[in-house]
C-alpha cells in the first residue's frame, strides 16, 4: 500500500478515516499522520468530503408526497382491497356470462365459427343484447374496476405483455388466414380491375384497386378492398368486401360480409349475409339463405330472407319475406303492404312501427319504445343520478387505493385546464380511431382490443380526476387518502349536479370528460418519456 | 457507529413497544411506525432510483415488505439496520431488474483511479455545491456506485452490508466507495464550476 516514498496512498486514508484497517495498520497510518502534513491534508479533505455527503443526502430539502404520507391507510383500509377483489370477480363474472358466452353461442348460430375474426367481433359487438344491461352501472363499474386491476398488475410487465399481445396477434392473425393466404390470387388494380366476363379464378382472390369489376367467376373466396365493387360473375366461396361502393348482382353459394358507405344486393346468397353501411338496398330479387346482419343507415329490404333478421337500422322498410323471427333495434321501422315475416318480430325504437294492413305477420310485432330526453319530475330519474355519483366514486376510491401516486398526478394535471382540454378533445377522438384502424389490420387486434378497452376505463374516469381536483380547489389540499376521498365525493357530486341541467349538461359532460382525459394524457406522456436516471431528481 | 434515527424521535423503548404491538396485529401501531420512517425511507429510494414515482412506490413496496417479514426482525440488533437493509436490497433488486446502464460498466474494478486529489481543489468543490447538486451529480453515477455512497452515507451501513447488498466482497467495499466518490467529483466538476480535478494527476504530494 505504501508508496515508494513511505506516503500512505488515498485508499488507504479512506479506510483509515472509516475504521477499516486492523489496529496494526492503523496506528502505522496515524504515527505517519501525526509527521506528514501532505497526508494530512488528504485525509482532512476525504473526512471533509464525507461531512459534505452526509448533509447533501440527509438534506430534508424536498417534499414528501401526500401518497407516501398517506399509505398506512392501506394496511387498515382491508375493506378497499376486499371491495376491489369483489367487483373484479363480479367484473369477470359479468364478462363471462353476458359477453363470452352469448357471443359464442350466437356466433355459432349466425354460422361464423369459421368466418372471419374482426367480422365475428365487430357485428356481435354491435348486436349483443347485452349492451343495455351493461350499461347498468354495476356492471359497467365491475368491468371497469376489473380492467384497473388488471392494468395495475400488469404496469410492471407492460413491455412483455405488449410483446406477448403482438405474438399473439400475429400467431391470431396466422390461424385465422392461413387457407386464403396460402393459395390466393392476389391483384393490385392500377388504378382499376377488372376479371373479364368467362375467365375463371381457380383460387381465392383478394383485389386492392380505386375500382373492382369481377364479371367472371371465383372459385374461392373474393377478398376485396376497393373504392367501388361491382360483382356480377358467380362466386362461390364468400364475399369479403371493404369500400365505399359495394353493388353483388351475381350469385353467391357462401356469405356475404361487407362494410362500405351504400351497399346493394340484386342476387342471391346461399347462406348469411351481413352489412355494415350507411344505406343499403335489398332488392325484390335479392335472396338470402341464412341470418342477414344489418348494421346500417336508410334499409330497403325488399328480398327474401331464408333465416333471421337481426338488424340495428336508422331506418329500415321491410318489403320482402322473412324466413324466420326478427330483431330490429332502430330509428323507424315501415313494414309494406306485400311483406312477410313468417316468425316472431321484436322492434325497439324512437318510434312506433307503421305497419301496412296488408302484411302478413306470423305475430304481432312486439314493441319496446326508445324514451329519449329527461324526465325530472320523476324521483327515479334522481335516484339515478345518485347511482351514478355512487358508481363514480367507488372507482375514484379504487384508485385512488391501487395507485395513488398516479390518481394524485393526474388530479393535480387538471390545473393545466388549457392544455388538458386541449390534449384531451385531441386523444378523444384520435384514440379509438387510431385503435379501430389498429383493429383492422386484424393482426392488431390483440393491442387494438385491449387500447379500447383501456379507452373506455380511461373516458369513464375522466371526470373523476377532474371531480378529485376540483374538490381540491374547494376545500384546500389534504394530505392522506381519507381528506382526497373526501374532496373526491364533492368535487363528483358538483360535477353530477352540472351534468343534470338540461342543454348545458351534456356539453359540460363532454368537456369534462375531455379537460380529465387530457390531464391523463399528460400524466402519461410525462410518465412514458421520463428521464432515464435522476433527471427529475432535482423537480422534486 | 452511531445510526441516525432520522425523523424519529421515537426512543427505544418506545419502538419496542409499538414493534411488539405490531407484531400482535395493531394496526394503528403500524400506522404509527410506518409515519415514523416512511419519510426516511422514502428519501432513501429518492437518492438510488431514478424518478420521484419510483421512488414512491418502492417506499410502500418496501414497508409491505416489512410488515411481512417484521417476525425475522431480531430485536436484539438496531431497527434502523434492519429496515434499511430491507430497504436496500429492495432497491438494488428493482435497479438490477431494469438494469440497462449496468451492463456497461465492468464487473470487477480492482483498478483504481490512481491520481491523488488536490486536497484545495477538493474543498473548493465541495463549498460550491449545494446538496441537491450533489444529488443531482449522484444521479448520473453508475447505479452500484451510487448505491454504495447512499448505503454507507445515508443509510450508514457497516462494510459488511454493504458487501452482502451488493453481492460484493468485503474487502472490495472499499475500492467501490472511493471509486464513486472519485465518480462524484469528476460528475460534479464536469457540470459547471471547479476547474477538473483531473488537473491534479500526477501530483502525489
Ligand atoms: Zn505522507
Amino acid at each position: 500500500m505504501n508508496h515508494s516514498d513511505g506516503h500512505f496512498d488515498e485508499m488507504t486514508g479512506l479506510l483509515y478515516l472509516e475504521g477499516q484497517l486492523d489496529p496494526g495498520r492503523a496506528s502505522e497510518v496515524s504515527a505517519h499522520l501525526g509527521s506528514c502534513v501532505p497526508c494530512r491534508e488528504i485525509v482532512h479533505a476525504l473526512e471533509t468530503e464525507g461531512v459534505w455527503l452526509r448533509e447533501a443526502l440527509a438534506a430534508e430539502d424536498e417534499s414528501i408526497p401526500a401518497r407516501v404520507i398517506a399509505a398506512p391507510e392501506r394496511g387498515t383500509a382491508h375493506w378497499g382491497w376486499i371491495a376491489a377483489f369483489a367487483l373484479g370477480t363480479g367484473g369477470a363474472y359479468t364478462l363471462w356470462s353476458s359477453f363470452v358466452e352469448p357471443w359464442l353461442t350466437q356466433a355459432s348460430q349466425a354460422g361464423f365459427t369459421q368466418g372471419n375474426l374482426l367480422t365475428m367481433l365487430f357485428f356481435t359487438g354491435a348486436f349483443w343484447k347485452g349492451w343495455d344491461a351493461m350499461r347498468s352501472l354495476t356492471e359497467f363499474m365491475a368491468v371497469a374496476t376489473l380492467g384497473t386491476l388488471v392494468i395495475w398488475l400488469l404496469r410492471k410487465q407492460w413491455q412483455r405483455f405488449t410483446a406477448i399481445a403482438f405474438v399473439m396477434g400475429a400467431l391470431v392473425g396466422a390461424l385465422a388466414l392461413p387457407q386464403p393466404v396460402a393459395a390466393a390470387d392476389v391483384q393490385h388494380g392500377n388504378p382499376g380491375y377488372t376479371l373479364p366476363a368467362g375467365q375463371e379464378v381457380k383460387t381465392d382472390l383478394i383485389v386492392a384497386a380505386e375500382r373492382t369489376r369481377i364479371d367472371g367467376d371465383v372459385d374461392g373466396d373474393l377478398i376485396v378492398f376497393s373504392d367501388s365493387l361491382i360483382v356480377n360473375g358467380h362466386v362461390k366461396g364468400d364475399i369479403l368486401a371493404f369500400g365505399a361502393e359495394v353493388r353483388v348482382n351475381g350469385p353467391v353459394d357462401g356469405n356475404v360480409r361487407v362494410w362500405c358507405q351504400s351497399f346493394a344486393l340484386d342476387s342471391a346468397v346461399a347462406r348469411n349475409a351481413m352489412a355494415w353501411t350507411g344505406a343499403s338496398d335489398f332488392n325484390e330479387k335479392s335472396r338470402v339463405g341464412g341470418t342477414l346482419t344489418l348494421f346500417s343507415g336508410a334499409t330497403e329490404l325488399d328480398g327474401k330472407i331464408g333465416g333471421d333478421l337481426l338488424a340495428y337500422a336508422g331506418d329500415l322498410s321491410i318489403g320482402g319475406s322473412l324466413g324466420h323471427d326478427a330483431a330490429i333495434r332502430g330509428g323507424k321501422l315501415n313494414v309494406g303492404p306485400n311483406a312477410e315475416i313468417a316468425g316472431q318480430t321484436k322492434y325497439k325504437g324512437d318510434h312506433e312501427p307503421e305497419v301496412s294492413p296488408g302484411a302478413k305477420l306470423g305475430s304481432p310485432i312486439q314493441f319496446t319504445l326508445v324514451k329519449r330526453g329527461t324526465d325530472y319530475t320523476r324521483g327515479r330519474y334522481y335516484w339515478h343520478q345518485i347511482l351514478y355519483w355512487g358508481a363514480g366514486f367507488l372507482l375514484g376510491l379504487v384508485m385512488l387505493l391501487v395507485m395513488p401516486g398516479f390518481f394524485f398526478d393526474v388530479a393535480q394535471a387538471c390545473k393545466r385546464v388549457g392544455p388538458a382540454v386541449g390534449f384531451g378533445a385531441l386523444f378523444l377522438f384520435a384514440t379509438p380511431i387510431a385503435a379501430i384502424i389498429v383493429c383492422a389490420t386484424i393482426v392488431g387486434l390483440s393491442v387494438g382490443l385491449p387500447v379500447l378497452l383501456f379507452y373506455g376505463i380511461a373516458v369513464y374516469a375522466a371526470k373523476i380526476f377532474v371531480g378529485a381536483w376540483l374538490g381540491e380547489q374547494l376545500l384546500g389540499p389534504g394530505v392522506g387518502v381519507g381528506p382526497a376521498l373526501g374532496r373526491l365525493a364533492l368535487g363528483l357530486a358538483i360535477l353530477r349536479g352540472i351534468r343534470m341541467l338540461p342543454y348545458a349538461g351534456p356539453l359540460a359532460g363532454l368537456i369534462i370528460a375531455m379537460w380529465g382525459f387530457g390531464a391523463l394524457v399528460l400524466v402519461l406522456h410525462r410518465r412514458i418519456s421520463a428521464p432515464p436516471a435522476g433527471g427529475s431528481l432535482s423537480a422534486a | 457507529m452511531d445510526r441516525r434515527t432520522t425523523t424519529g424521535t421515537m426512543n427505544d423503548a418506545d419502538l419496542a413497544q409499538v414493534l411488539s404491538q405490531v407484531r400482535a396485529g395493531d394496526s394503528d401501531a403500524w400506522g404509527e411506525l410506518y409515519r415514523q420512517y416512511a419519510p426516511a425511507i422514502f428519501r432513501f429510494c429518492r437518492r438510488l432510483l431514478p424518478a420521484r414515482e419510483d421512488a414512491e412506490d418502492a417506499t410502500t413496496e418496501i414497508f409491505m415488505k416489512v410488515r411481512q417479514k417484521l417476525g425475522t426482525y431480531d430485536s436484539s440488533r438496531p431497527f434502523t439496520a434492519w429496515l434499511y437493509k430491507v430497504a436496500s436490497n429492495h432497491c438494488w433488486d428493482t435497479l438490477r431488474r431494469r438494469r440497462i446502464r449496468q451492463d456497461l460498466e465492468t464487473g470487477d474494478l480492482d483498478t483504481l483511479p490512481l491520481e491523488h486529489p488536490d486536497p484545495s481543489q477538493l474543498e473548493r468543490l465541495q463549498a460550491e455545491h449545494t446538496s441537491k447538486e450533489v444529488r443531482t451529480g449522484l444521479a448520473r453515477l453508475p447505479d452500484r456506485a451510487r448505491m454504495a455512497l447512499v448505503l454507507r452515507y445515508y443509510a450508514d451501513m457497516s462494510y459488511e452490508e454493504i458487501a452482502d447488498t451488493l453481492g460484493v466482497r468485503r474487502a472490495f467495499v472499499g475500492v467501490l466507495l472511493l471509486r464513486a466518490r472519485h465518480q462524484l467529483r469528476d460528475a460534479l466538476s464536469e457540470s459547471g464550476g471547479a476547474s477538473a480535478l483531473k488537473a491534479s494527476a500526477g501530483g502525489t504530494p
